[in-house]
């Protein structure tokens, strides 16, 4: 323990001068006075009355246009993928994926020197069939080794982890076509699998990827993906910011409209590095939830569910009162962090 | 044959060594722009920019919280974000987010804190460097007001003025005293302000590590501390110089002991009012009273060297004001600004003094000892000072 200075000595003693020859002195009405006996002091935490203060959130706009990507569109923003027909009847859908060094503005002032998928943070969300053919047409114009990490079946050489093969680390300037069918049938996600791993994954290389099955679901009058993420801008490997699609507060400032009776079904991932799990919570509402949605019954009716990093599941509800509702993440740090948004339902 | 010598080394100032001064000037500053033109061969460019934001204060009222903020990094930097206590809030900066180099500015954010909580806040540059400032215990500051001024007066008396004067109450009694003692005293004043001394030097090397690194805390504690020593021992040779007299030198050198015994008080004024800010408050009315008694010692300090003249009432007060009452002054400027560079300036300029008034104390008492070698005594007569000092101090803490 540091011993005491004189100069320690002075604050203690000047002060227990304004705890008791100063008490006249000392302004009675100061709600914040502090009286001699310890033990007052703790009595006194008293919330402030009155205006509370602002909410967590941020002031201003980040600029989409140089992003090159706004939440609000990435949202139901679905790549389908360049649609032909193989020889063999089977649906081919190709895609053209390249890796970019990218400053992404994520809080109004604030760059972040991000690894971008197609210049995007999160990386174009694939949406396929079960069943069809997939082929993505990677290149690297990064100055880092990056890869393509898909989850679902494929084979080996197709998994994008390195020490399978070419696919599995390309060089800056390289490129390379992970080819595969699209199964099974659920939500999934991809992200570069180049080491360090955390580092990569990190600095936004990951994006949904949607297997419909092939009778398709039950149709609701919106869909829309929202891919978890965090942001670690000074590179101590924790995470700073919190987000969905890519952007802290967007849809706190830029609510989801939508209306009283519309079936809404959300494809919610969860890529959040460095923490151990993110939350999803509705306000005002339960939603039907699909883990994986590799089924095609809801395991749980509720309005919180857990994710885990790389979990992934469906969500489907509909509002029966119009308002505006709140939904975030209930690890409610990260929520004052970025990760809040609101629906705004419309009559 | 002198003269002729005399003649050419005879100096004027003339227009041909003004260009051999500026010569190496001029080559210096062409030296520089080619450096920053070409980088000399070095490559200098840091990847990451270098910055810093030094959170110098933060005032709290109520649902808000103000930082006073300087930029001490080589270039401007902009702030962009601020984080309390895991989260982010908006926020507004006077008079500009962009602040320049060695520039200030002040943040503020509606925030509802509680009373008696702590506070984590961490500023984001728009390079995504972050810079932390910790609340320890919120509570309102207080603000200048008849009220807070009236306190922190109060408090300065109680720690300076009044213990000096109480010192200086006991000249009657100690006038009675024979030579070798009165040596004594000068020798227990002369230890007393060596403890002093090395405490006001402690804590302004405490202090200096507050301040932003541009400023160069340690640097300015030398320039206080030498100059004031330098200025004082000018100022004690030309009086004497001057009047010559044994008794208005050493009426001097009582003055000169109460200027150092004021800036000593001022800083400590200034740390206890920066300290009431901070809300680094304990209490406990034992440790006024030990406190008083720790200072009281001051006031016999600065009627030592004047015990065998007769020195005005008027004279006395004013001596005792000057040790005291700066004290009063320190609480103001460290209760409405603190400052961290004030405060390593004042403490450096105090230290400065003490040790200059050791000096003209050991001057004195080495009068005395031409006269009749009393080696014991300035020996056990310093020891005593220290040790009171020491020993009060550790029955206090």
């Amino acid at each position: 323990m540091k011993p005491l200075s004189r100069r320690d000595f002075l604050k203690v003693g000047g002060l227990a001068f304004l705890g008791t020859a100063g008490a006249t002195a000392l302004t009675q009405n100061n709600q914040n006075h502090r009286t001699e006996e310890p033990h007052k002091v703790h009595s006194s935490h008293v919330m402030q009355q009155g205006d509370h203060g602002d909410l967590p959130g941020t002031v201003g706009e980040v600029d989409h246009e140089k992003n090159g990507f706004d939440p609000t569109e990435i949202l139901t923003d679905f790549d389908y993928g360049e649609v032909s027909t193989l020889p063999n009847g089977q649906t081919l859908r190709e895609y053209r994926i390249v890796a970019l060094n990218k400053n992404i503005e994520v809080l109004p002032g604030i760059e972040f020197p991000a690894w971008t998928y197609n210049g995007r943070i999160p990386g174009p969300t694939i949406r396929a069939t079960e069943g069809d053919r997939i082929r993505i047409q990677f290149s690297n114009g990064s100055n880092h080794p990056h890869s393509i990490h898909f989850h679902g079946f494929h084979p080996g050489e197709m998994d994008g982890v390195p020490g399978t093969g070419p696919g599995g680390l390309v060089e800056p300037g390289g490129s390379f076509t992970y080819e595969f069918d699209a199964e099974p049938f659920g939500l999934h996600l991809y992200h570069c699998h180049v080491f360090p791993l955390a580092r990569h994954i990190a600095k936004g290389l990951y994006g949904a990827f949607i297997v419909d099955p092939k009778e398709g679901r039950p149709a609701v009058d919106r869909e829309m993906v929202m891919v978890m993420n965090g942001i670690d801008i000074d590179f101590d490997d924790a995470n700073d910011f919190y987000a969905v699609n890519g952007i802290p507060f967007h849809y706190q400032n830029h609510p989801i409209q939508i209306r009283v009776g519309e079936t809404i079904r959300i494809y919610l991932v969860n890529i959040l590095e460095f923490d151990l799990l993110n939350s999803f919570h509705l306000h005002a509402n339960f939603f039907h939830y699909y883990p994986t949605g590799t089924s095609l019954v809801p395991s749980e009716f509720t309005d919180t569910i857990i994710q885990g990093q790389a979990q992934r599941g469906i969500l489907e509800f509909s509002y029966k009162y119009p308002g505006m509702y709140m939904f975030h993440a209930h690890v409610t740090e990260f929520a004052e962090l970025g990760w809040n948004g609101m629906f705004e339902v419309m009559a | 044959m002198t003269q002729q010598i005399s003649q050419p080394t005879t100096k004027r100032f003339t227009f041909r060594t003004l260009i051999l001064l500026l010569i190496p000037i001029v080559l210096l500053a062409g030296v520089i722009a080619l450096f920053l033109s070409t980088g000399g061969g070095l490559d200098l460019d840091s990847p990451a920019p270098v910055e810093n934001l030094a959170v110098e204060n933060y005032v709290l009222e109520r649902n808000e919280i103000h930082l006073h903020v300087r930029n001490t990094g080589p270039e401007e930097l902009t702030v962009a974000t601020v984080i309390i206590n895991e989260a982010i809030m908006p926020f507004t900066v006077t008079p500009d987010p962009t602040i320049p180099r060695l520039g200030s500015a002040e943040i503020h954010i509606n925030y509802a804190w509680s009373e008696g909580e702590a506070y984590g806040i961490t500023v984001f540059t728009s390079n995504a460097i972050p810079f932390a400032v910790d609340i320890p215990v919120a509570f309102e500051t207080p603000q200048p007001s008849a009220r807070t001024f009236w306190a922190f007066t109060l408090i300065g008396l109680y720690v300076g003025v009044i213990p000096v004067f109480l010192g200086i109450f006991w000249f009657p009694a100690l006038r009675q005293l024979g030579r070798r003692t009165m040596t004594f005293l000068m020798a227990a004043t002369a230890g007393l302000l060596i403890f002093l001394g090395l405490d006001t030097l402690a804590e302004a090397l405490e202090v200096a590590a507050e301040v932003p690194s541009a400023f160069q805390g340690i640097g300015l504690i030398g320039i206080g501390a030498v100059a004031t020593f330098l200025l004082l021992d000018a100022i004690s040779r030309r009086q004497t110089a001057i009047t010559g007299s044994e008794t208005d030198r050493r009426l001097a050198v009582a003055m000169m002991i109460a200027i150092g015994i004021g800036f000593h008080n001022l800083g400590e004024g200034l740390a206890i009012g920066a300290a009431y800010n901070v809300g680094e408050i304990a209490l406990g009315t034992f440790l006024v009273v030990g406190f008083i008694i720790q200072n009281i010692t001051e006031g016999l300090g600065i009627i030592a060297p004047v015990l065998r003249d007769r020195p005005s009432l008027g004279r006395l007060a004013l001596m005792g004001l000057i040790g005291g009452a700066p004290a009063i002054l320190g609480a103001w400027i460290g209760g409405y600004t603190p400052s961290p560079f004030l405060a390593v300036l004042f403490l450096a300029i105090g230290t400065g003094a003490i040790f200059e008034v050791v000096y003209e104390i050991a001057k004195l008492i080495q009068k005395d000892t031409a006269r009749e070698a009393m080696p014991m005594t300035v020996f056990s007569g310093v020891l005593t000072g220290m040790l009171l000092l020491w020993v009060t101090g550790l029955l206090i803490k």
